[in-house]
Parts: C-alpha cells; structure tokens; sequence
C-alpha cells in the first residue's frame, strides 16, 4: 500500500514540478530608451489591423526611427520621436500618452477645410430656440423639415427620449441629422438611432480581429445586425438626410455608412473622416498608453471605410466661406433644398 | 456462468447488507473551516497588457471535510468554495489591475491512516473557476475574463500531534488540474464581438500545455477547544496560453480562521451507542 501511496505523491510532485518549470513566460522589455521603443514597434507590429490596407513598410518604419530614439536625451524626446513613428500610420485612433502629452494624428481632419459653425446653424436656423435632450439638439425648420444634430455618440439616449424627438418631427416632410463634426463614440449608440430608422433587421456591416500577430491574420468577418426599434417605438420613414464633414469619424463614421445604405437616406456634405478600426489599449514599461486601430469594421457593402466615406452621388457640398460670412450654411442649404424641392 | 453470475450477485448483496449496516452503526462528523486569506498577487495578462502587474490579494474561503458515506473508513470528501479578490499596480503605478473571482471544487479521496495520528489521501477533483481581470486604463480592451472547468488530481497529508498540551493538525493539500475545458478570447478580438453573437474560438480543451494549475495549502489547526485556529499557507499558480493570449497569475498568501467539527443529530432518532465515529482529518 505504501508504495501505491509513494507512487501517487511522485507523480502528482514531479508532475508539478515539471509544469512548474514549464509556465508560459511572457517577455517584458526593460524600461529603458530602446525597451520602450522596441516595445511600441512591437505592439503596433503584432495588434494594428491596416498594415497591409495602407500598404505601410512596419520595419522600414523602424530602422528609421530607432536611431533616433536611441539617441533621445529626454522623456519628452523620446516621446516626440514615438509620436511621429506613430503619425506614420495617418490613424486617428493611434495615440501615445504620457503625463506630459498625449500624441494624436490631425492630419486627417486638419488638412480639410472645416465645414461646420456649430453657432451659425444655432442662430440663423434655430434662432437659439431648439430643444436641447442630452447631448442632441434639434428645431423644426420654417422648411417643415426637421433638424437634428447629434454631436457625438458617447451617450446615448433611451429609445423613449427618441421617440419624442421623432413625434415632435411628425408634422415635418423630411429629417436632418447632422453629424458633422460627430467624433464618435461607442457603436450600440449609433445601432440605437439605427434602429428608428429601419422597418426591418439590416446587415450593418461586419467586425473582423487579428488571430495572431502576423500583419494577415485576421478572423472571417462576422456579419453585425440591427433590428428595428421594438414595436410602440417610433421608426422614421420619410425622407432622410444625413450631414457630414471630415470630423465625422469613428463610430459617426460608422453611423453614417450605415445610413447611406438604406433607401430613404442621402448623406450630403463632405467626404467623412473614416476611422474604421476599433482601438485597443497596450502600455510601455516607463507606464506610457498607447492606443491603436486593432479591429477592422467593414460597410454592409464589405468595403473598408477607414479612409472615409463619400457623400452620395451629386451631394459632395463645401461650406463656402462668403456664405459662412453670410449667416449661410452652404450644406444646410443643400439638404433643406434637396429635401423640399419636388422631384 | 450461471454459477459465476450468481456469486457476482451474492457478493454484491453481501457487500450491501455489510455496507447499510456501517452505516447505521457509523457517525461522521464533519470538520469545517471558514478561512481568510491575505498576500500578495502577481499578474500578468497579454489580452490586456504585455507588463506585469504586483499587488495584494484577499480571499475567504469554506472547506467542508467529511468521511464519505460508502466507506466512512477509507474514504474522505472535500468541498470548497472561495472568493478572491486582488489588486495589482505596474512597476511605475500610474495603471492598476482588478480581480475579482470565485472558486469551487469537490473531490472524493480514497484515504489510509498509514500510522497513529498520520491521515493519507488521494483522489480525483473538479473544479469550477469564474473570475475577471479588470484594467482600469484600458477602452475597448479594459477586461479579461476568466472561467475553466477542470478535472485532476488532489490529495491530502493530515498529520495528527500534540505540542506540549495543545493537540494540532497539520494538513497538506495539493491540487493539480488535469484536464478540462477554459475560456480565452481570441488574440484580437473585442469582447463587443461576442457579444454581438460571434462564440467562434472561445472555448479551449485544457491540458497542461495550455492551462497549468497548482494550489497549496499548508495549514496548522491548533486545537484550544472544540473550535480549533486555523493558520498557515496558501499557494496559487495558473498559467495560460490560448489564442496566442498568455497569462500568468500567481497568489501567496498567509491564511486564518476557525475550524472545528460537528455532527448532525436526528432528534427522533437516538444515535446508536454501537456508532462509531469516523472523522475525515482530525484523530484525538
């Protein structure tokens, strides 16, 4: 009996130890200059989701700014060199941040003109009379057409708040939504409002993620739903119009993907941002985040709307600025006239 | 055969008749204990960070021994059922990590009382393990959860001695999972995706390659009375590596409570003054 005993103790023991000894280890750089850069390299290297989409060299990338890093002197060196490795990538969802600074690629609105006065459109269109729930604002235009800006998607509003916005609308002929200037926010907000404008479930889109640290690794897309609003809600179906700009972006982006495919919806304005990659998080050793596309949403259509989408046929409309002086919104002019001109 | 099937029977209803009257004339109280446990934690999970974290960790546990009513004197069943909470900082300690999960296991083992006051045992074990790491610097990324269903091996070493005047019960109790099935996102994937109905890839046969366990608990039951103080150690080892995900979490911790036995009575039925008591760990 004692020998059974033995054997059992051993083996349990030895089993132990042998695993012991064999726990899967995860390497951590040290905080050095080099430890945090090749760290940043490597995380973007092994999670970003659109190296091959934007047909960028990753390694090119780092024998070019290494050098550099090697030679910093200081926190905030070393941090601007990062940055710019960073800015390589000409992602808006890419940011470094330290307690100093955080990093953040403009280009991608900066070099775009603005097209949007958030006060123009509340004096000389609303008169400063529009109702205000939460973030949302929206005023029945003299046009009978009603307007409704959604300045971000990071709150939302219960479907109940909704339906009074649509009901105070029930009068108009059309809708406006106006997302310009919208930089995003969390996805199920934007599904929310898509689901007031819907009579039955839509494809809006598909989500796809990295398998594996390889730059083409990446899951089969996987198809994202939305059903219309539960019965007794108000669903909006007459027609729509859906204002964007350049910083319309990220899950604005996504919304108004979304809304050009259904069949009541033009979208009228300028090209939008895109941001088509959802952010994960990593940090460095010295404690700095970082943060970076690493889950590709694809339009309804299966296409990549990470640099933007285009206004509909015939609807690409710039402010101008001698009508801006004017107490005019070139886009907002267009959509009203759009919407109430007869066909 | 007919003559070999109807020894089998015989056999088998002798055992019964044998093993009901044990039972009647057998009393097996059970030995309780309510612990808490503080120490340190030690994490790491690529999922949500490629830096280790290090911090403290707390639990409360309940373990529930008692000899098994088939053969109180051979066998011995252990229940436990804990709660853990820890919290983890970076090297730098700008960034922090959250745990926070529960714990249950069952095991029956076959047992042998080897000398006076020394209790071996050994046996199978399952296991349930629910929890999630939570970091708080992390957007889409911030959590990681965690939750395995295990079978393996456990055992125990009692060993029953006086010190001075004071009786004390030392115990031993390793555990080791063998196999069974765990979760694990996959390597980039947004938990947004699962919940948007994606369940692809999430569920993962363990074997020690990818999912390796080790508990220990070493404790002292000092016996002041009927209620014993129960101190000693705890150690917890899991790692894991799915979906090209690894993570490590290890816990020390110095543990405390109280422990005794007790024994349930029928007030409508007298215990038998033949009973015999069988007690699963403590021998005084």
């Amino acid at each position: 009996m004692f020998s059974k005993i033995n054997i059992g103790v051993n083996l349990i023991l030895w089993a132990g130890l042998f695993c012991f000894t064999s726990c899967h280890s995860i390497d951590e750089p040290e905080n050095t200059t080099t430890g945090n850069f090749d760290m940043l390299w490597t995380i973007l290297d092994e999670h970003y989701c659109f190296f091959e989409y934007k047909d960028i060299d990753w390694d090119e990338i780092k024998i070019k700014y290494r050098t550099q890093a090697q030679n910093a002197t200081s926190s905030k060196q070393l941090f601007r060199i990062m940055a710019a490795m960073l800015d390589e990538l000409k992602d808006g969802h890419v940011n470094l941040s330290a307690p100093f600074e955080s990093s953040y690629y403009r280009a991608w609105w900066s070099d775009f003109p603005q097209n949007y006065n958030e006060r123009l459109v509340q004096e000389k269109y609303m008169f400063f009379h529009y109702s205000q729930l939460g973030p949302v604002s929206y005023y029945l235009l003299p046009s009978n057409v009603g307007y409704l800006r959604i300045p971000t998607f990071d709150v939302g509003l219960g479907d109940g708040n909704i339906d009074y916005i649509l009901a105070a609308f029930q009068i108009a002929s059309a809708l406006i939504i106006d997302i310009r200037d919208n930089g995003g926010g969390s996805m199920t907000v934007a599904d929310d409002w898509i689901s007031h404008f819907i009579g039955y479930e839509i494809c809006t889109g598909y989500i796809s993620h990295k398998t594996g640290p390889g730059h083409n690794d990446f899951s089969e897309p996987y198809e994202m739903r939305v059903k219309p609003v539960t019965v007794g809600h108000w669903i909006w179906g007459k027609p729509v119009v859906v204002l964007t700009n350049r910083s319309t972006f990220s899950a604005a982006n996504y919304f108004a993907t979304v809304m050009k495919s259904l069949p009541n919806v033009t979208l009228v304005g300028a090209k939008t941002g895109g941001g088509a990659g959802m952010p994960f998080s990593a940090e460095l050793p010295c404690g700095w985040g970082v943060r970076f596309s690493a889950v590709p949403i694809y339009a309804p259509d299966s296409t990549l709307t990470e640099f933007g989408v285009d206004p509909s046929p015939g609807c690409a409309v710039d402010m101008s600025p001698a009508d801006e002086l004017a107490g005019k919104d070139t886009m907002l002019d267009f959509a009203i006239s759009l919407l109430t001109t007869p066909k | 055969m007919k003559k070999i099937l109807l020894t089998v029977i015989l056999v088998f209803l002798a055992a019964v008749v044998v093993s009901a009257q044990n039972r009647e004339y057998s009393a097996r109280p059970v030995t309780s204990s309510y612990t808490v446990g503080v120490g340190s934690s030690h994490i790491a999970d690529t999922y949500l960070s490629q830096i280790k974290y290090n911090g403290w960790s707390t639990s409360l546990r309940y373990d529930r021994w008692q000899a098994m009513k088939v053969d109180p004197l051979s066998w011995v069943m252990n229940l436990s059922l804990g709660v853990d909470v820890e919290r983890a900082v970076n090297d730098v300690g700008n960034s922090a990590i959250w745990y926070a999960g529960i714990n249950a296991s069952w095991s029956p083992m076959r047992s042998w009382c080897v000398a006076k006051g020394l209790k071996l045992g050994v046996g199978p074990a399952v296991n349930l393990d629910l929890g999630c790491l939570y970091l708080n610097r992390n957007s889409n990324n911030p959590a990681s959860a965690k939750a395995a269903f295990t079978v393996g091996a456990t055992g125990f070493v009692a060993y029953n001695v006086s010190i001075g005047r004071l009786p004390v019960t030392f115990l031993w109790q390793p555990s080791l999972p063998v196999a069974g099935a765990f979760f694990s996102p996959e390597y980039g994937e947004l938990y947004y995706e699962i919940y948007l109905g994606n369940h692809s890839g999430l569920a993962h046969f363990a074997w020690w390659g990818n999912y390796f366990s080790l508990n220990n608990t070493v404790t002292a039951d000092l016996h002041f009375g009927a209620t014993a103080l129960k101190i000693g150690y705890r150690g917890g080892i899991l790692s894991t590596k799915a979906n090209h995900i690894v993570s490590n979490h290890f816990t020390h911790q110095f543990i405390f409570g109280i422990s005794g036995e007790w024994l349930s009575i029928n007030p409508r039925k007298a215990p038998s003054p033949r009973a015999k008591l069988y007690h699963a760990l403590y021998e005084y």
